[in-house]
């Protein structure tokens, strides 16, 4: 079991809610090399390590009694870009997931629509944007390069996956695509 | 009214954007439109608008919706013409391609009965019929190759800004109206097959028949069934093949668009309470408070498993040989009212029981004194006689006497 490389590192980003993706080397390469070992490791602890079809891992969440601020901040922030890409015709994954983005260009405040729906997070202004993009940055779905720019890395998916099981939900359709352990 | 075809051409040759324009108005289109879309397109000479707009109406290239109309629409023909001139495909639909089906029918029905009747002149106009459909389900599912190309061309080059939803259902709108129901039409057990096969059959019994002795028409039309057939399944089969992915790509898209804009819809009507716990996307958060360290837990456990065994306690089952002390001190302590009964009144209460049980100690009479004092029957008060000691079995004590009465 403690022949396991970097379980230590592994253990404290992923225990705080943190994705492994490609990104993140080298724990990412160890998971990847041996997901079931570290499963197996885990689980006793009562941990469920979850690998993405998309090729991610993390802890699978806990039904938590109290969700932390900074999840509902996200939430409404992704589905706010989807929305903006869907109404500008965009491919959405394509498009969120393979270009640099800019946090003063971002759509969130140029409609009052969105303004209205951010304030209901406590989201005001660029500085709330940035500070939501901080907090994705530590979950590992968002890279930043340099103060303004960023992309969204791999773990993204699981807004998509969000977004899927919430429109089968409601259509009565059997839910798209969800990781394996 | 007799069109100068002459005049109709060169009225075309010098408005051509104008009547792309008016193609691609499809529908009705209003006077005051028509008329704005001349002075936009303009002409190649010094034209005035309103003989231009009376050119149109004259040469039926507008004709009215109905009589007194202001709105108009294209002639089918011009329309038709325009289509072909810039390679604007219209699909055809599977009702067209029904009705071309049953016009195959009605004219399989027809050869029948004229080669029962041996009517040659008949033979021979329904194989014209039928030769000039199979052209025209050629020509439509040509026509409809090419505009479901351009439709998959469209989207892949389309700058205006439509939404994803949007496109979706449109390619949804092209695989339901025109694809899915030619495949069911056209596929190897569909009607077209059926009625191409009986058509064929007809056409051979001609041939056999021997009255009809235009062979080289009879396996022209037969060549042109088969021609067609394969021809149409080929067709649909590249349609589907090029909508397919288009397809399966923003059918995911327009899922995902469709999910946050309900999460975002939700929020909005309902507000965040009740909204978090179906529409967050959970992280795990495994908080770590006062933990112990790896040595302490190996500590605890070597406590544990170093902890000397004790044997467990024995309970004594068996009854006992002698009468418990605190029993008997009970039993006794409970008949003392009864044995004061028969005394009353007592002048000095500790003094008779000291008298009466001089083998109990002074624990026991000052617990046999407190029982008759406390006890309800019984009155006790202090007499006014002098302190006195008085000696029990083990000790001595030194106190008022208590006189003791039944009230």
């Amino acid at each position: 079991m403690n022949a396991l490389p970097h379980v230590q590192e592994i253990f404290d980003r992923l225990r705080r809610g943190s994705h492994l993706s490609p990104e993140d080397e080298p724990a990412f390469s160890a998971v990847a090399a041996n997901p079931e070992a570290y499963a197996e490791y885990f689980e006793p602890l009562g941990l469920k390590l979850v690998r993405h079809p998309r090729e991610f891992f993390y802890f699978a969440p806990e039904s938590a009694e109290s969700v932390p601020d900074t999840l509902p901040r996200i939430a409404v922030f992704s589905f706010i870009l989807i929305d903006h890409a869907d109404n500008t015709g965009k491919p959405i994954e394509d498009f969120l997931l393979n270009q640099h983005f800019f946090i003063s260009r971002l759509p969130h405040l140029s409609l009052d629509r969105y303004a209205a729906l951010l304030r209901q997070v406590e989201i005001e202004d660029a500085a709330g944007l940035r500070q939501v993009l901080k907090n994705m940055e530590r979950l590992g779905w968002v890279k930043f390069h340099g103060e303004d720019e960023f992309r969204f890395l791999r773990p993204f998916h699981r807004v998509f996956d969000k977004c899927l099981e919430l429109s089968a939900t409601k259509g009565g359709e059997t839910p798209l695509p969800q990781a394996e352990v | 009214m007799k069109i100068n075809p002459q005049r109709f051409f060169n009225f075309c040759a010098n408005h051509a954007p104008l009547l792309r324009g008016l193609a691609e108005a499809s529908g009705e289109i209003s006077e005051a439109d028509a008329r704005r879309l001349i002075r936009t397109t303009g002409n190649s000479g010094d034209e005035l608008p309103e003989t231009t707009w009376r050119s149109l109406r004259e040469l039926q290239i507008l004709v009215p919706a109905e009589a007194g109309s202001d709105f108009y629409f294209l002639a089918e023909p011009v329309n038709r013409l325009v289509a072909y001139l810039f390679d604007e495909a219209q699909a055809a639909t599977p009702e067209i391609i029904r009705g071309y089906i049953q016009s195959l029918e009605a004219l399989g029905k027809q050869l029948s009965r004229a080669i029962d009747g041996d009517d040659i002149s008949v033979v021979r106009l329904a194989l014209e019929e039928i030769q000039q459909t199979l052209r025209r389900i050629q020509a439509d599912l040509d026509e409809t190759h090419r505009s479901i190309l351009t439709e998959v061309a469209r989207y892949k080059t389309e700058r205006q800004t439509i939404s994803v939803r949007d496109k979706f259902r449109r390619i949804v709108h092209w695989m339901d109206r025109y694809v899915d129901p030619m495949v069911e039409i056209v596929r190897e057990d569909g009607p077209l097959r059926g009625t191409f096969d009986e058509v064929e059959r007809l056409l051979n019994r001609a041939r056999e028949h021997g009255l009809f002795n235009d062979l080289p028409a009879l396996e022209r039309n037969t060549r042109h069934l088969r021609l067609v057939s394969r021809h149409a399944l080929r067709v649909f089969q590249q349609c589907r093949r090029e909508l397919q992915p288009l397809y399966e790509s923003l059918r995911r898209s327009s899922f995902i668009a469709e999910g946050a804009a309900l999460a975002l819809e939700r929020l909005q009507r309902d507000g965040l309470d009740g909204w978090i716990e179906n529409h967050v996307i959970a992280s795990c958060s495994l908080r770590l408070q006062d933990v112990p360290g790896d040595g302490a837990i190996e500590r605890a456990l070597r406590n544990v498993v170093e902890h000397p065994p004790e044997s467990a306690p024995v309970l004594v089952l068996h009854t006992e040989e002698n009468t418990p002390a605190a029993y008997l001190r009970h039993i006794w302590l409970e008949s003392l009212p009864d044995e004061a009964d028969g005394n009353l009144p007592l002048a000095d209460l500790l003094g008779w029981i000291i008298n009466r049980y001089p083998q109990k100690d002074t624990a026991d009479t000052l617990a046999g004194f407190t029982r008759l004092v406390f006890d309800g029957r019984y009155s006790a008060r202090f007499t006014a006689a002098e302190s006195r000691a008085y000696e029990t079995h083990d000790g001595e004590l030194h106190a008022n006497p208590v006189e003791l009465t039944s009230p």
